[in-house]
């Protein structure tokens, strides 16, 4: 055992896992990174400098004790890490498959800042539990005590089940209600499976019904139960439906029948991969195959369209972003694995209207340029006169982003204040919100955005019940 | 005298007391330091002769002392004489009465009060009862004639009435029988006396007599005419001069005391004080028989540790002890580890003294008599100088500086300095001078130690085994819990010491908060701070000079320290007080009945006084387990439980040892802790600190074994805790030698601590003695803290520790000031230059919740706003700024050059640290930046201290302590040392640098004044300033250095940085500035001492607010450190110590310095964005200017008492104004207090033509030991004229120098200088030599053999870089002490010589001191050792050593030795060179481990051989 193993960015060079080469890898929907030989993985996690300040905890929304389970990886002591790094994470390794880490961890990364390179700090949380999962470490959740309380939770993406696990380390009961046929949310019908393979998820589905958990899937609040009925029987309510409406291109006439949502053609395809029978991609309006693609936007979600697009075998696909490089939302590692597989991003472009009569042929593209910054440092882009040019299109993609559903018509007026966007009104810290005893979390309630900022939620929510609940009510032994 | 003056004096007597209750300042903090000598007639005869010399050598002392602001009053000078009887028949004759010549007469010289005469009588009263009360007649009173006029106007005010009484042995009893009944008279007459102020019996004796007042040291025998009369005729003198912090006039303070005087300090003092009250219940001797109780308290409240010191000698040899045994058995030699060095009898006397009581340790030269025995003597460490002469007309003189006393040289018989731990004494009735070996050995015969011995049971043997785990598992994981333990704490601090055997390194500040003010659960040793030593007295070495140290442990029924027998062996000791598992099953077994466990543990569901009755019981059930005969109680917390709750065992242990204490009973027993919590040597320490004879760690221990278990650990489990107890052990060393403790039993039990934030009636209940001013936890608070995390641990199920967050910052744990939001905010806004986004940086700091002390304080307004371009200019704010100290060396090269600029950009000053700074930069750069550090640190490495280095500068900072690790020296690693890093500090590359803990020419107060002196001298404009840590007594401290005349003081908060420190170094030493400064100011302020210091603070100043509060609690000045590393690009990584600092700031390695991406225009900026926050702040509270409020402690209020859970947070003591300090006028750009000329001033008007055009000259003077310094200011001619580097000639200015000159001859001298004496010389020679010569060699008249005799004396060549010295003679202690660059030749030395040298060369051609060579990396020396004695003197850790060496290094040697003979006419040299080809075998060849790959010619004759046939 070597004294102090760490610090070793000065010796040893970044290197992230293997990723296939793009020549195979579009032929089918698996993940493109392969998994950290152990050797590797130690390796990688020594490059950690151990800072005093760790920078990389300060921007993790879940404030992840990174040095140290890269300490621990280092040492060859992967249950600890595994142990430690679930404990400020529900689901480590999708967060070490799906978070844009340059964005958070790793781009904030000190050894990153200084010129160093970064110390891959996802691809070693995945490895973590990967390897926790293949040694069977990773087991259903049994309470010390088991409480009588009952949480209902509505909506089984990744904020609903990180609150779930919390709620069931402690003991109370949950009861999850989920419209789809499948947990996950987004995750598991959103993020396509070259991201994040659907048997990842599952897995972690499984175990939380191991645990203990009802999950009430095909139950769509409104229709199935009111909301009503919920928070009457339960101790705590967590609305966590996350946002499904997709935004619209201002001011465009888009009545089109080749115009499609992004959430529509993600669904779709992982539909098909799961193995359903999805009538609108079997009968062509959602298949991109030997299509010309062009997908509308610059964030993560368009980048999962156009490379499901590139993998269901479209003859081209462009992608329209009003900005530079530099300033789209999106992740550049997600850019730079779509440029690999073909895609042709148009830099400074936006829609002005599309040409056809029920079936869009092209669109008319206006290039942009960006105008002087406001007070944050944000450039608005302008327009360039005359500078419009028409691009052929079989098939667009609107991945604009997502807002809130009319939650008010659907659950029939609920007693729930509603912030101006359509988000329901919260209080930051304790995410409860204007009912007593219930609370919402992700999406629903920031807006839409990363699926960590979700479990961050989940976990914090169901601490925040667990105190206001303070004693059981009554206790059980197991 | 002026009635306005008196005024004050009144008003600042009352001051005094008040701010001793209410405010920063303790009276206890109150230090001395001084000049003490001796002169003796070895055959007896009184003499007028004596009398005179004593008072000559007082005179010749008077530089070693100090002056107070008045200009006069001394911190008092005496003299202890024979009583010459025939000067007092007379007096007697003069009260009417005939002298009884068959009866005794004794004498008393009494202090009185003056102005009371009711009181004066009363006085009377109790003395003359007293005598005749035991039966003796009184002659009656004499008025002592006094002439006051030469006293200053404080010490005229304070002037007692000054009487003696005169007494005849009327019961005609034995000689020594009388005397010993005067000391229970005196004993009695003090107890009666003590509600009375000021009546102070000076000496009350048939032998000897006292004269001593507060006056400086030459008006001793002005004030007392008595001295000059013929008649007045004595054998021995003893004198001495005082030095103080202390500007309160004490007369009774003054010294010689009743049979010592003492020059240096006791650091042990807490400890000793605390024990004696122990011994003192079991004291019974045979000689007090029913008197017994009359003579107790031995020390009385009040006492200076001399005071005490002396109280105890004076009872152990009224008890029965000679002198000199009384010596050895206070101020032992060091023993335990010298079994090589040491005969075995000595090691049994030693061993013996060890079981009776424990050593009274620091730096001490002592002068002292019994009647009988007249000695001089040294502590352990031999950290004061002690030169002696035997002349020729039969005096032993001896003292702190040699040629005090004007002599015959031709005649003279001996002259020597003593080394460490060594006695020197004359026996009066023998009429016989003895040294220290005919000494002892006489003592190891005076009684049959090696039987006595030979009963000490040493438990380390029978102890061992293989080590044992109680716990594993789940429960480990949940008592790991209960006790606090973080993943952090395993990881990061245990596991290091378990794999390395060593404490684990960190860096940086601490930015966490308080104990008090954090919202964590905090174990009780946190609130505990280490004590330290700075100016005042020295911190040791506990790695190089171990030797002098010990852990030795002894256990149980200490016995009456005044019996002489066997029955005080009888007891057990083991090697450390650090126990394991195994050892502490076998030592309970070898206990067996005797031994008592005690649960400390109390319920968990019981009221809000569970822990205080829990307290209480532990103290019962401790009381009459020893009163039913118990000899060893055991504090274990192990029987907690879900329900049952460990009380802190440093709680425990403390309640329990000071109740046993109080009640009589602790040295019946030993205290044996078994504690869950502790797990770091702090941790020890504080358990140890508050009483515990040995301490059990068996859950750390456990924590290892778990390691183990779990392969995380290599080797078994034994091992592994042996490695954990070395670094325990260490630690402890570490500790103690912090605050100059050498012994853990006088550590033990001594609470050297300071408290922050515990309540302070709990500690006056609980741990009595303690410091801890601004209270806070009380018991309830701690019950309900240790609730909590012991529910969470034990109810919860847990998988993992926590993380913890304590020394490296983590979200879910402590709170660390400097967060990645805060850091970011504040380097965008130093790169952008926005103001706006600072002040959302320095918003976001003030929204954090509370860190420091200030942060509960709120800012009042002088008066109403006024407009901002009313307020003091941003270019004059910034001017008050600095970066303190960062070494290049630590820092980058870049970082280092860019504060340089960017602060001399804006007129502020940066600072070079220690280190030196590469002369390059003291031409400015092609764009017109000036990278010249406007301060120059002088460290105690003395890293490129160079005539030149000195001369480049506005101000030179004497770094005494450093904020992250005050009391700890430091080390550059060899791969830190750079080519570049090499040159500027006169060293080698690749080869490791050390630092040592203290300066190794300040030891004590005068010998900062003295290092002032020759900064002053060698630099004729600059400041200095002097650098100190926060700690109680920094105030009085403070008021010292400001009497050495230094300029600027800097109080450093505990939170500054490092480039490296023990992680527990970092935590746990020093306090915030908030208390230092506030403290500093007060007592500067009360003795009128404030305007002459400008004081600077620095430590964690983070904002604007920071500035304004720093300002208002006194500081002048403010130092900015990390912030302006952080603007420079550093992110607070913490890896400084590891060479890999990711943004190049903290690292020599060529690749991350490329990522430096610091700039000046950021500090710039930094700077400026501090100054235009205070000066935003100074407009919003109507002050015009930042003087306005300096100091006005006033406009602050406190707003927050802390948490809820506290019983009160105090912050009013920091808060009190001193009256009058609103008076003194500060003015940071006043002149330098200027020092006294030297000869120097002569030379440079004689040699004139020298300094102008260069000629060549010679000169001669005749000089005095009060001649120091000389040749320093003619260096600073030379280097501003010629430059360092210059061509002249060596000698081009010869000084031929005869006498005895004063310290620090031939300081910082250049080339082109030689200095020639003839006779011998002080301290210091050669401090900081850059190029010149000096030649010292004894009186051509002088019939001694100069190998065997002294001529120079201690800390020669301290931090040396090039020159060349002679002498002809011996040197005394730590010669050629981290010497970089000079070649020496000396005829012998004392212990520790060359230590932590790295260049140079040394030839000794005569016997060394022990420890020779200690930590020394670089350069070579030579030993003549024809007798082969030498080879166990030296510590052989870093060296290696060859005795045949090789024709290229012979010659070397040979030129030296040459050059040697030729300049001083050494008959030993010329010897060695007349029979070179044998005696050229007798030499060793020292060369350090480091360099063998770093020379050119081989040192081992094989390695030069060639093969045969290749």
């Amino acid at each position: 055992m070597s004294n102090n193993p760490m610090l070793k960015f000065t010796d040893i060079n970044l290197e992230t896992p293997v990723k296939r080469i793009s020549e195979g890898r579009v032929d089918d929907f698996n993940e493109i990174y392969k998994e950290y030989a152990s050797d590797k993985a130690e390796d990688q996690a020594s490059r950690c400098s151990q800072c005093g300040v760790p920078y990389c905890q300060s921007h993790c929304p879940l404030h992840n004790n990174i040095p140290d389970w890269l300490k621990l990886t280092t040492q060859g002591r992967l249950k600890e890490a595994y142990t430690l790094s679930q404990k400020t994470n529900s689901f480590p390794e999708i967060c070490g498959r799906i978070c844009p880490q340059d964005r958070l961890c790793e781009g904030n990364c000190v050894i990153e800042q200084s010129g160093h390179g970064t110390v891959t700090i996802g691809s070693i949380e995945k490895y973590i539990t990967d390897t926790a999962w293949k040694n069977g470490w990773v087991k259903p959740i049994t309470p010390k005590i088991e409480r009588d309380e009952t949480v209902a939770i509505i909506g089984a993406g990744p904020g609903g089940l990180a609150a779930a696990a919390t709620l069931r380390k402690n003991g109370l009961k949950v009861n999850i209600y989920d419209r789809y046929d499948r947990a996950g949310g987004l995750m598991t019908y959103g993020i396509p499976s070259f991201k994040l393979e659907k048997d990842v998820v599952s897995k972690r589905v499984t175990q939380l019904n191991d645990s203990g958990v009802n999950f009430h899937l095909n139950c769509n609040v409104g229709k199935d139960i009111s909301f009503e009925q919920i928070i009457s029987e339960h101790h705590a309510t967590i609305i966590a439906t996350g946002v499904y409406k997709s935004r619209e291109l201002d001011g465009l006439k888009i009545d089109f029948e080749n115009i499609v949502e992004a959430i529509d053609f993600l669904t779709a395809s992982n539909r098909k991969g799961f193995g359903d029978p999805v009538k609108d991609f079997d009968n062509g309006k959602l298949n991109s195959h030997g299509k010309k693609v062009v997908v509308i936007g610059g964030g993560d979600t368009a980048m999962d369209c156009v490379r499901t697009a590139i993998r269901q075998g479209a003859a081209s696909v462009k992608c329209l972003y009003r900005r530079d490089r530099g300033n789209m939302p999106g992740s550049q590692r997600e850019v730079l694995n779509a440029e690999e597989e073909g895609v042709e991003f148009v830099w400074l472009s936006a829609p002005k209207s599309f040409v056809g009569k029920k079936i869009v042929k092209s669109v008319k593209v206006s290039k942009m340029r960006l105008g002087p910054a406001d007070s944050t440092g944000r450039q608005f882009p302008e327009e360039i006169k005359g500078s419009a040019y028409f691009e052929d299109a079989d098939l667009v993609i609107k991945a604009l982003g997502f807002d809130p559903e009319d939650i008010k018509s659907f659950w029939h007026n609920p007693r729930l204040e509603f912030t101006r966007w359509g988000t329901i009104k919260t209080d930051f810290r304790t995410h409860s919100t204007n009912l007593k005893n219930v609370y919402a979390i992700g999406d629903i309630s920031r807006g839409a955005s990363l699926v960590v900022w979700a479990i961050k939620d989940g976990q914090e929510v169901a601490e925040n019940i667990i105190n206001n609940l303070k004693e059981p009510v009554n206790m059980a032994a197991e | 005298m002026s009635m306005k003056y008196k005024q004050m004096f009144e008003k600042q007597k009352k001051m005094r007391r008040s701010l001793s209750k209410n405010g920063m300042y303790s009276e206890e903090d109150e230090r001395s330091s001084c000049g003490v000598g001796l002169v003796v007639s070895i055959d007896a005869k009184p003499s007028r002769k004596v009398v005179e010399n004593g008072i000559e050598a007082l005179k010749a002392v008077w530089h070693r002392g100090a002056v107070d602001a008045d200009g006069k009053t001394g911190d008092g000078a005496g003299i202890h004489l024979q009583i010459p009887v025939s000067f007092f028949y007379d007096q007697i004759r003069r009260t009417g009465h005939e002298p009884k010549m068959d009866e005794l007469v004794a004498v008393g010289m009494i202090f009185l009060p003056r102005v009371d005469f009711g009181a004066q009588e009363a006085c009377r009263t109790i003395i003359e009862s007293e005598i005749l009360k035991m039966g003796y007649s009184i002659y009656g009173w004499r008025h002592v004639p006094v002439k006051v006029s030469c006293l200053g106007e404080k010490a005229n005010l304070t002037r007692p009435e000054i009487e003696q009484i005169l007494i005849s042995n009327s019961k005609g009893v034995e000689e020594e029988t009388f005397e010993r009944e005067l000391y229970v008279i005196r004993r009695r007459i003090e107890k009666q006396a003590s509600g009375m102020k000021d009546l102070y019996v000076a000496s009350l004796s048939c032998r000897s007599i006292i004269y001593k007042g507060m006056m400086l040291a030459e008006q001793v025998s002005e004030f007392y005419p008595d001295l000059q009369d013929k008649r007045f005729q004595s054998t021995f003198a003893i004198y001495h001069q005082r030095y103080s912090t202390n500007t309160f006039p004490q007369w009774w303070l003054a010294q010689p005391f009743r049979m010592l005087a003492h020059n240096g300090e006791i650091n042990t003092f807490k400890g000793n004080v605390n024990w004696m009250k122990s011994h003192e219940i079991r004291m019974a001797g045979a000689a007090f028989g029913n008197y017994a109780e009359d003579i107790k308290p031995i020390i009385s409240a009040g006492s200076s540790d001399s005071a005490a010191l002396d109280s105890v000698f004076e009872m152990m040899v009224r008890g029965g002890r000679s002198a000199p045994m009384a010596k050895t058995m206070m101020v032992p030699e060091s023993w335990s580890k010298l079994t090589v060095e040491m005969p075995k009898k000595w090691q049994n006397m030693y061993a013996y003294c060890n079981s009776v009581m424990e050593p009274w340790d620091g730096p001490a030269a002592l002068a002292m008599t019994d009647g009988r025995w007249v000695a001089a003597g040294l502590d352990r460490s031999g950290l004061r100088p002690m030169r002696y002469v035997v002349t020729g007309d039969g005096l032993l003189i001896a003292g702190s500086e040699a040629g005090m006393v004007p002599i015959n040289e031709s005649t003279v018989v001996e002259k020597g300095a003593l080394g460490p731990g060594e006695m020197i004494a004359v026996d009066l009735e023998r009429k016989i001078l003895l040294h220290d070996k005919e000494l002892k050995d006489e003592l190891v015969d005076s009684a049959p130690f090696d039987d006595w011995a030979s009963k000490i049971i040493d438990l380390e043997k029978v102890t061992k085994g293989k080590e044992t785990q109680y716990y594993s598992g789940g429960e480990l994981r949940t008592r790991q819990m209960a006790a606090g333990y973080s993943m952090e704490e395993l990881e990061a601090i245990l596991a290091p010491m378990a794999e390395d055997g060593k404490e684990a390194i960190s860096s940086m500040g601490d930015d966490t908060p308080s104990a008090v003010l954090s919202k964590k659960y905090r174990p009780l040793s946190h609130y505990f701070r280490q004590n330290f030593s700075q100016v005042t007295n020295p911190p040791i070495d506990s790695l190089r000079e171990n030797r002098v140290m010990s852990l030795k442990t002894r256990f149980g029924n200490l016995k009456n320290v005044l019996d002489q027998d066997s029955s005080q062996t009888e007891i057990l000791v083991l090697d450390s007080p650090f126990v394991s598992n195994a050892k502490f099953s076998k030592m309970l077994g070898i206990f067996g009945d005797d031994a008592v466990t005690i649960d400390c543990t109390f319920d968990g569901d019981s009221e809000r006084l569970a822990l205080s009755k829990s307290l209480d019981r532990l103290k019962m059930e401790a009381e009459d387990a020893i009163r039913s005969g118990v000899g060893h109680l055991i504090l274990s917390d192990k029987q907690q439980s879900a329900d049952k709750i460990a009380v802190p065992m440093i709680l425990a242990t403390s309640a329990v040892h000071s109740w046993l204490t109080k009640r009589g009973l602790r040295t019946f027993c030993s205290l044996n802790v078994q504690s869950a919590e502790c797990l770091d040597a702090h941790y020890f320490a504080v358990l140890i600190g508050s009483g515990a004879t040995t301490v059990n760690a068996y859950l750390a221990q456990d924590s290892i074994a778990d390691r183990v278990s779990r392969k995380l650990l290599s080797g078994s489990i034994t091992e592994n805790i042996r490695r954990y107890q070395e670094a325990i052990d260490q630690g402890l060393l570490k500790i103690m030698a912090k605050m100059g403790i050498s012994v853990i039993s006088s550590y033990r039990g001594g609470l050297n601590f300071e408290a922050v934030g515990l309540s302070r009636s709990m500690v006056a209940e609980y741990f009595p003695g303690m410091q801890s001013r601004i209270s806070g936890i009380g018991i309830t608070g701690i019950q309900k803290k240790v609730l909590e995390v012991h529910k969470e641990a034990w109810n919860e199920d847990q998988d993992i520790l926590p993380i913890g967050g304590f020394y490296k910052s983590r979200r879910s744990g402590e709170k660390h000031a400097w967060e990645a939001q805060t850091m970011h905010l504040m380097q965008m806004a130093c790169q952008k230059g926005s103001f706006d986004l600072w002040k959302k940086y320095s918003k976001k700091m003030q929204l954090n919740p509370p860190i420091h002390l200030r942060d509960l304080l709120d800012i009042k307004p002088l008066g109403h706003p006024v407009p901002l371009d009313k307020v003091e200019s941003i270019t004059s704010i910034r001017k008050r700024f600095v970066t303190p100290g960062m070494s290049l060396g630590a820092l980058s090269p870049e970082a280092h050059k860019t504060l340089n600029i960017a602060m001399n950009r804006i007129g502020a000053k940066s600072d070079s640290g220690e280190g030196g700074e590469d002369p390059n930069h003291f031409t400015p750069e092609p764009n017109g930046d000036n990278p010249s550090a406007k301060i120059k640190q002088v460290a105690s490495g003395r890293f490129g201290v160079t005539a030149e280095y000195l001369n480049q500068c506005e101000e030179l900072e004497i770094k005494v302590a450093q904020g992250a690790k005050p009391g700890e020296g430091g080390q550059l690693p060899g791969i830190k040392v750079t080519d570049l890093i090499a040159r500027l500090r006169h060293s080698t590359k690749g080869v490791t640098l050390i630092s040592p803990p203290p300066h190794h020419d300040i030891y004590s107060i005068e010998d900062l004044a003295q290092l002032i002196y020759d900064l002053k001298q060698i630099n004729p404009l600059c400041k200095v300033s002097v650098k100190l840590v926060a700690a109680s007594g920094v105030g009085t401290i403070a008021a010292g250095v400001a009497k050495a005349k230094a300029d600027i003081i800097l109080i450093s908060g505990h939170n500054g940085g490092t480039g490296a420190s023990p992680a527990t170094s970092i935590k746990y030493a020093g306090l915030p500035w908030e208390m230092g400064l506030t403290e500093a100011h007060q007592v500067l302020s009360m003795n009128n001492l404030r305007d002459r210091i400008t004081l600077r603070t620095d430590g964690g100043l983070r904002t604007g607010r920071d500035i304004v509060i720093a300002a208002m609690m006194g500081a002048e000045e403010f130092g900015i450190g990390s912030a302006a590393l952080i603007a420079m690009g550093c992110i607070m990584v913490r890896q400084c110590q590891s060479n890999t600092c990711p943004v190049g700031v903290c690292t020599q390695d060529e690749k991350l310095r490329d990522k430096f991406s610091g700039s000046a225009e950021k500090v710039v900026n930094l700077i400026t964005f501090y100054a235009q926050e205070v000066q935003e702040i100074l407009a919003t509270i109507g002050a015009v200017s930042l003087d306005d409020i300096v100091g006005r402690v006033d406009l602050l209020h406190q707003v927050s008492r802390g948490a809820a859970h506290l019983d009160d947070l105090d912050l009013n003591p920091m808060l009190i104004m001193v009256d009058g300090a609103k008076e003194a006028k500060l003015n940071r750009l006043r002149d330098r207090t200027e020092v006294d000329d030297t000869l120097d001033f002569q030379i440079i008007n004689d040699a004139a033509r020298f300094f102008e055009f260069g000629e060549k000259m010679q000169l001669s003077y005749t000089v005095k030991n009060t001649d120091r310094t000389i040749g320093a200011r003619a260096s600073n001619h030379v280097v501003r004229k010629f430059g360092m580097n210059n061509k002249l000639q060596s000698d081009q200015l010869t000084l031929k120098l005869a006498g005895s000159t004063g310290q620090s001859l031939g300081a910082f001298l250049v080339s082109g200088i030689k200095l020639e004496v003839t006779g011998e010389s002080n301290d210091y020679v050669g401090k900081g030599l850059s190029g010149g010569i000096i030649t010292v060699k004894p009186d051509v008249s002088s019939s001694l053999v100069a190998s065997e005799n002294t001529i120079i004396g201690n800390t020669v060549l301290y931090g040396a870089t090039n020159g060349k010295l002679f002498a002809s003679g011996r040197a005394g202690e730590r010669f050629a002490v981290r010497n970089s660059g000079a070649d020496v030749v000396v005829e012998g030395c004392g212990t520790n010589g060359c230590e932590y040298m790295t260049g140079g060369t040394a030839v000794i051609l005569g016997s060394i001191g022990a420890n020779f060579g200690a930590g020394m990396t670089g350069g070579m020396a030579y030993i003549y050792d024809p007798y082969e004695l030498s080879k166990a003197q030296i510590n052989s850790e870093t060296l290696l050593i060859s005795d045949s060496l090789t024709d290229h290094w012979l010659e070397k040697l040979k030129v030296l030795i040459e050059e040697h003979n030729k300049e001083t006419g050494s008959i030993i040299a010329r010897d060695i060179l007349d029979n070179w080809s044998t005696e050229k075998e007798y030499f060793l060849q020292i060369c350090p481990k480091e360099m063998v790959t770093q020379i050119r010619f081989p040192i081992f004759l094989n390695e030069t051989q060639p093969k045969v046939g290749t």
